[in-house]
């Protein structure tokens, strides 16, 4: 009961409202000359200025790819695969010049080592090069 | 994607509707005048690539913040220069006159009778001026609900309110001009 009153109540609203709408609907129409221009020249300037969307043209394409591999947009279409393709030979440089860099230092210490084992297994002791006798001794023989 | 002949067609549809309701928000025709126009440009602007049905709905949205815009500038302008505007004339903000709505307007029908015509254009002009003393949200939902004849939830979703808010604004707003026109005697 309540309800079929309030749906009434709604129809009743609803009619009178459009009534109301309907009177205001005539007034818009009978605007006056200069105000219709004026608005038919905002819509022509806003058609004038209308977005359209960006097509994907041959030309567009060869523009964009000098700078392709400087951009990280999402819109450029890079997937992970092919982000994953961009960042694998910068793996590859950083991890063979980390590479280069152990193998020089382990040259290096070999170099030494064989320096070191050298002087060590030599019939002359290594104390002898402290002794300033033998220093003298050797500066008068060359 | 709207063509250009789509989207002209569109905003002819909607822009002397558009600018009576901003003419009855604002009460400032140039001002009307200017939203429209500025609401025109964003639509086409960016939204110029978007399908013809989804037009109506971002032209409500882009016209009321537009609208709301205004009404933004001017407050921060009134608080601005609130001591030069204490000495110009009462104008069109606080002390809004209704005789001012009562302006003789040529009426150039000839299919009815010229008593008819006053009529009308007299119940016109009484319409508009309660519609234009409705509080804003009223004002607003009862546009977009009636005028645009945009459903609750169309009207709720431009507003950005709910759908019982717009129900409670646009039948507050319909009981409100049923009792002012009563009481001027005006029936339709």
């Amino acid at each position: 009961m309540t309800n079929s009153l309030q749906n009434r109540q709604d129809i009743l609203q609803d009619r009178f409202a459009l009534k109301l709408t309907a009177r205001l609907s005539g007034g818009a129409a009978d605007l006056p000359y200069d105000i219709s221009e004026r608005l038919r020249a905002a819509r022509a300037q806003a058609v004038a200025k209308r977005k359209v969307a960006k097509l994907q043209t041959a030309g567009s394409v060869v523009g964009n790819g000098s700078s392709a591999a400087l951009s990280w947009g999402a819109s450029d279409g890079i997937g992970f695969w092919g982000r994953l393709g961009t960042v694998l030979p910068l793996v590859a440089l950083v991890v063979g010049m980390l590479t280069i860099n152990s193998v020089q230092n382990d040259n290096r210490a070999q170099e030494i080592a064989e320096v070191d084992a050298a002087l060590l297994i030599d019939d002359l002791p290594p104390a002898a090069f402290s002794d300033p006798g033998f220093v003298q001794f050797l500066k008068t023989n060359r | 994607m709207a063509t250009e002949q789509e989207l002209s067609d569109f905003l002819k549809s909607v822009e002397k509707r558009a600018f009576k309701r901003s003419v009855y928000h604002t009460r400032d025709e140039e001002a009307a005048l200017d939203i429209v126009q500025d609401s025109m440009m964003k639509l086409a602007h960016s939204y110029g690539d978007k399908p013809t049905a989804e037009l109506p709905m971002l032209f409500q949205r882009i016209l009321s913040n537009t609208t709301l815009d205004w009404f933004r500038r001017r407050k921060t302008r009134n608080a601005l220069f609130s001591n030069m505007s204490d000495f110009e004339s009462a104008g069109e903000d606080g002390d809004f006159d209704i005789l001012e709505t009562l302006e003789l307007q040529t009426d150039s029908e000839g299919t009815e009778s010229a008593q008819d015509a006053t009529e009308r254009a007299q119940v016109l002009r009484e319409i508009e001026v309660e519609v234009k003393l409705l509080p804003g949200r009223q004002r607003e939902a009862f546009l977009l609900r009636y005028w645009e004849e945009m459903d609750v939830a169309e009207t709720a979703l431009a507003m950005g309110c709910s759908e019982g808010s717009v129900k409670t604004h646009c039948s507050r707003a319909v009981a409100a001009l049923s009792k002012a026109l009563g009481a001027k005697g005006l029936k339709l």
